[in-house]
């Protein structure tokens, strides 16, 4: 028999959004849980050097959450990383979220459970991860200023991800296992950057090197040609998942599987509230998940008034 | 012992010796980046180069990656 614990509120997630908001909750007296599955941190657990986070020239993206963790953490919110969630039931009052160990009533859920992008799927991945293989150009591009870079994937996020490297790549290298799916306009721009080279129907086969990555191995499935190319990094952008297969009974999502909520972060349901990337919008950024955590956590708060008010 | 093999700037490294502390469970931590004989015997166990975390009780039975299910059957936890 898994025990009972109410909660007042429980966080999904504790990346950004989900961090920002256990620490507004936590500065509000709020009895706040956070469950998070993966790692704390999220996208950013493995970043570099942050250097569009306002307050810091340049931050390691594990320093900069572990200084989040520990202030949601001092206004007294609870986050535990090992007990998985099984199940969500967000219709009722209390919701319910059964873990493997628990069962947890709370009045409000603020679901901040992010995104993933797919990994490269080769087992020396995690060796390289930060130092080497990037999933976020933005945070860690300018890193490789004057080096020799390589962008994997084909749609239009990889395209513009590859364009946006340029400004730093001495030599860039766009590999694809089939072929390109952006746009027309973002293709042609890309094209057009002399110090690109397109490599489609190309499998990325093998990562190498000592303490950080140098080579890369791959195949021309078209010519049937092996080759190893010397690269400083490469910037994974193969797609993206939104982390909502556990609410897709309990909330309608969007056709990219996001949970649609306004500015508010406001969902269908009343005390359930959606902030950061998992948030159907057009800007995903680490400072917009922290904003949509401030707002999920102060609107959480005001529910939370309204619903001891009316009991 | 329980050992773990990692490397240093690995998360899911970080966070498995975390649930194995969490449980109390006493373990040798082996960094194959500094330990060419630990990456090796890493490597001689799972087939898999700079395959990590890689956690084993006997160096026989292991776990890759963090999998808390796995890892509680592995340990008996």
């Amino acid at each position: 028999m898994k025990e009972r614990i109410h909660k007042d509120v429980v966080i999904i997630g504790a990346g950004m959004a989900g961090l920002t908001a256990a620490l507004y909750c936590g500065r509000m007296n709020l009895d706040t849980l956070v469950l998070e599955n993966g790692l704390i941190g999220g996208q950013i657990a493995n970043a570099v050097a942050i250097e569009n986070y306002p307050g810091f020239v340049s931050v390691n993206g594990g320093d900069l959450i572990a200084t989040v963790q520990q202030q949601a953490e001092n206004f007294g919110a609870v986050i535990d990383e090992f007990d998985e969630i099984e199940r969500v039931t967000l219709k009722t009052t209390p919701k319910i979220i059964e873990t493997q160990e628990k069962i947890y009533e709370a009045d409000a859920v603020i679901i901040a459970s992010g995104m993933n992008r797919r990994k490269l799927p080769l087992p020396e991945e995690k060796k390289f991860a930060g130092r080497g293989v990037h999933y976020c150009e933005l945070c860690d591009g300018h890193a490789y200023d004057g080096k020799i870079i390589a962008v994997a994937g084909g749609g239009n996020a990889a395209v513009d991800a590859a364009y946006f490297l340029t400004k730093y790549a001495k030599k860039l290298y766009l590999i694809h296992r089939s072929e390109l799916r952006a746009d027309d306009f973002s293709q042609k721009r890309l094209r057009g950057n002399d110090k690109v080279t397109i490599l489609l129907q190309t499998d990325i086969k093998a990562l190498h090197g000592d303490k950080k990555l140098e080579t890369v191995d791959i195949f021309d499935k078209t010519t049937g040609e092996a080759k190893t190319l010397a690269i400083d990094g490469i910037f994974v952008n193969i797609g993206v998942e939104p982390n909502t297969a556990l609410f897709k009974d309990e909330l309608h999502l969007t056709a990219s599987g996001r949970i649609p909520a306004g500015e508010d972060c406001k969902t269908e349901l009343d005390g359930v509230f959606a902030a950061g990337d998992v948030r159907e919008k057009q800007i995903r950024q680490l400072t917009t998940a922290a904003a949509d955590g401030t707002t999920a956590a102060l609107l959480a708060e005001k529910y939370l008034a309204k619903l001891k008010e009316a009991n | 012992m329980v050992k773990i093999y990692t490397i240093q700037s690995c998360q899911y490294c970080a966070k498995t010796k975390r649930f194995l502390a969490s449980k109390g469970v006493e373990f040798e931590e082996l960094d194959i980046e500094k330990d060419p004989a630990a990456r090796e015997a890493c490597k001689k166990l799972t087939g898999m180069d700079w395959a990590v975390p890689v956690t084993t009780i006997d160096n026989e039975h292991y776990v890759i990656d963090y999998d808390k299910e796995a890892l509680e059957n592995l340990l008996c936890l």
